[in-house]
């Protein structure tokens, strides 16, 4: 039972990765908006807990408040203002359920073959830890904030300069679509 | 004494600052323009805006030409005169499309200054695409550029079409865009998390190739199908119709133009630069896409009875014919060389002209209520002859043929193509131009061989008749001008 425990302890990250992918799998395949919604707070907050396991504390926090705390909630209003009774049938959400079942599975394997054969080494001596050509660029500072700080304006300065561009297009790109009347 | 960090970054910054002028002041004057800006202009005069738009494109035009040639911001950005061509071409493209605009939307009663300040956020995102030679920078300058043209496409919300196209190309636009970055980040994982620099993948996926294949073979793939789909080839072309035909028609010209522009030259740069030595890659999917592009656009073009769709499924077809230029950047020669793209900036250059010449035909026909349907065309020739003329010079050299400026762009890609050993797709591609040529012919045929059921001459107004003209003028004498126009090409190096 012990060794149990222990191994689950080291595989912290595969346990709540698969759960996280459970939750996506259930928002996928939901018919009811709310359950869909709820399959995707979980594998979000699923997602925060694999940051925090990789040590990435501010990642981990930023996936919570932002996903957890903002966007589920905001799909929750979304799904109790929409009156999604009218949209019953079920078709609408099963058409190509034949097709793409293979595929996502095609696609799963692959995924599972390229992570599995590249990232983790067979040699290394606890289970699923990175490769060593891996382990170099990608270790995390022990300062996890002030790393990310430091990235952000200095190494990525530009890129996050677009990005705040990007928010205020976004802002005036809603007003444009939803703003009542325009002028005469 | 070590500068502090702050001290370091603010010098940095100062340094760097040039080089993005151009794009930070179209953003500067964007926000302002919203911001007091719109308070200033009395609401039945938003008109006035259109001509303020057009002063600092103008300005624009300007700060691109004398921005200083380096590269900056941790090597994610860099000016060389192939960037300065290409936001040059954008910039125009941009201004053409604020000129074609004003018409449409005083028809409409729908001028706002946000539809000019998406204009200007987009063109800023198609700068700054330009310059990037970062991964990180490219995929953050592409959602800058496609995010203010998704609401343009959609904006006149009373039109269903519209509508309609607006979500589609939302979605499949942010779509394409998740496996981008989930490729890029393949990518960052496969060089151990060290670098997202093209000059700096360039060596490092070598040697990632070797010990994480197909990580790194993954992560190129999905980068491939993400511009793919920002470009519109086959078999990631499937929104290009229906987003073409239901966007406001000085937005499709501009859709079809600048964006193009601005996204297949980081397409090349990309392919050109980061995966330059990886080509067994991705060569192999690329031919595919260009033969595909090439047939499919042009067969379904044939059975088109809507300008807009028809003029959708070509332009399928020409970015087929670009991504021959995109393979020719040989791989054996040195990284700098270039050529490939240089002949992409000919072809672009004159496809500007005559897309941006038979759009506003199509934009001022529209205004008299007609010009959706190819059938509109008859007996244009009857109703103003000039128009007819200018509309046959731009779709003949669309076509291809001599002695006009497109068959000049088309012949110098294709020679190109030929020499760096491409000969089944050129063939495919001579072929299909010929094929193309029918489609065309068929829209002359009835300008000119059909009789126009009692419809009145129709009267040009002038800013439509000053674009058709310069346009036709380029089409026209597009070829006399040759020598200057390759030794200008010969200039736009790295």
């Amino acid at each position: 039972m012990n060794a149990l425990f222990t191994s689950i302890g080291h595989n912290l990250f595969l346990v709540f990765g698969l759960l996280a992918c459970a939750g996506a799998a259930v928002m996928i395949l939901s018919t009811s908006a709310v359950h869909s919604v709820l399959g995707f707070l979980f594998s979000m907050i699923m997602v925060a807990a694999c940051f925090l396991c990789l040590s990435a504390e501010f990642l981990g926090m930023a996936q919570l408040l932002v996903y957890a705390g903002g966007i589920v909630v905001l799909f929750l209003f979304v799904v109790m203002l929409v009156e999604l009774t009218k949209y019953k049938e079920k078709s609408l959400f099963t058409t190509q359920i034949k097709w793409s079942f293979p595929l996502v599975l095609i696609a799963l394997g692959i995924f599972a073959y390229t992570m599995k054969s590249n990232l983790f080494d067979a040699a290394t001596p606890v289970a699923l830890s990175l490769s060593s050509g891996l382990a170099e660029g990608l270790s995390v500072s022990a300062q996890n904030a002030q790393m990310v700080s430091r990235g952000l304006f200095a190494g990525f300065l530009l890129p996050l300069e677009i990005l705040s561009v990007i928010l205020l297009v976004a802002l005036v790109g809603a007003l444009v679509l939803a703003k009542s009347e325009r002028v005469s | 004494m070590m500068p502090s960090f702050v001290q370091s970054l603010w010098t940095a910054l100062w340094q760097d600052a040039p080089l993005v002028q151009a794009p930070f002041f179209l953003i500067g004057i964007a926000s302002l323009m919203l911001w007091p800006g719109d308070l200033l202009i009395p609401r039945d005069q938003k008109r006035r805006w259109s001509l303020f738009t057009q002063i600092i494109l103008g300005i624009t035009l300007y700060l691109v030409v004398v921005t200083p040639h380096r590269s900056g911001f941790s090597n994610m950005f860099r000016i060389d005169t192939m960037t300065q061509a290409f936001q040059l071409i954008c910039t125009v493209a941009t201004l053409a499309t604020v000129v074609l605009s004003k018409k449409l939307l005083d028809l409409m009663n729908e001028h706002t200054v946000e539809f000019y300040t998406l204009l200007l956020f987009t063109l800023s995102g198609m700068l700054l695409l330009c310059g990037a030679t970062d991964l990180v920078t490219l995929y953050f300058s592409i959602e800058l550029m496609a995010l203010p043209i998704y609401v343009l496409v959609g904006y006149f919300r009373d039109q269903e079409r519209g509508i309609e196209a607006g979500v589609k190309y939302f979605l499949l636009g942010a779509f394409s865009s998740g496996i981008m970055i989930y490729g890029i980040s393949l990518l960052y994982g496969a060089t151990g998390g060290t670098t997202t620099n093209f000059e700096g993948l360039s060596t490092a996926l070598v040697a990632a190739m070797d010990a994480r294949g197909t990580m790194v073979t993954l992560g190129v793939l999905m980068v491939l199908v993400g511009m793919a789909f920002k470009v519109a080839v086959v078999p990631f072309h499937m929104w290009t119709p229906d987003v073409y035909d239901g966007a406001p028609t000085p937005i499709t010209a501009f859709m079809a133009s600048a964006p193009k522009a601005a996204a297949i030259f980081a397409f090349a740069k990309v392919f050109g630069v980061a995966f330059h030595n990886i080509p067994n890659v991705w060569t192999f999917g690329m031919e595919y896409m260009a033969a595909a592009s090439m047939i499919l656009g042009n067969v379904a073009a044939l059975r088109q009875q809507s300008m807009k769709r028809m003029l959708a499924y070509s332009s399928i077809a020409h970015v087929g014919y670009m991504m021959l230029a995109i393979l020719s950047n040989d791989p054996n020669l040195s990284i700098r060389s270039f050529s490939g793209v240089q002949s992409l900036w000919l072809y672009i250059f004159a496809y500007l002209f005559m897309n941006f010449g038979a759009f506003a035909i199509i934009t001022f026909l529209q205004g008299k209520g007609e010009g959706e349907r190819i059938d509109d065309f008859r007996g244009l020739s009857q109703r103003n002859p000039w128009l007819a003329f200018a509309m046959m010079l731009f779709l003949l050299s669309l076509a291809g043929i001599p002695p006009l400026i497109g068959f000049f762009s088309k012949f110098i890609l294709f020679k190109m193509a030929l020499e760096r050993g491409f000969v089944v797709l050129t063939v495919i591609a001579v072929l299909t131009s010929a094929v193309s040529a029918y489609y065309y012919l068929g829209v002359i045929n009835q300008m000119y061989f059909r009789s126009s059921t009692g419809k009145d001459s129709l009267k040009m107004d002038r800013m439509t008749g000053v674009l058709v003209s310069v346009c036709a003028l380029m089409v026209l004498l597009g070829v006399s001008a040759s020598g200057w126009l390759i030794d200008i090409v010969d200039k736009i190096k790295l």
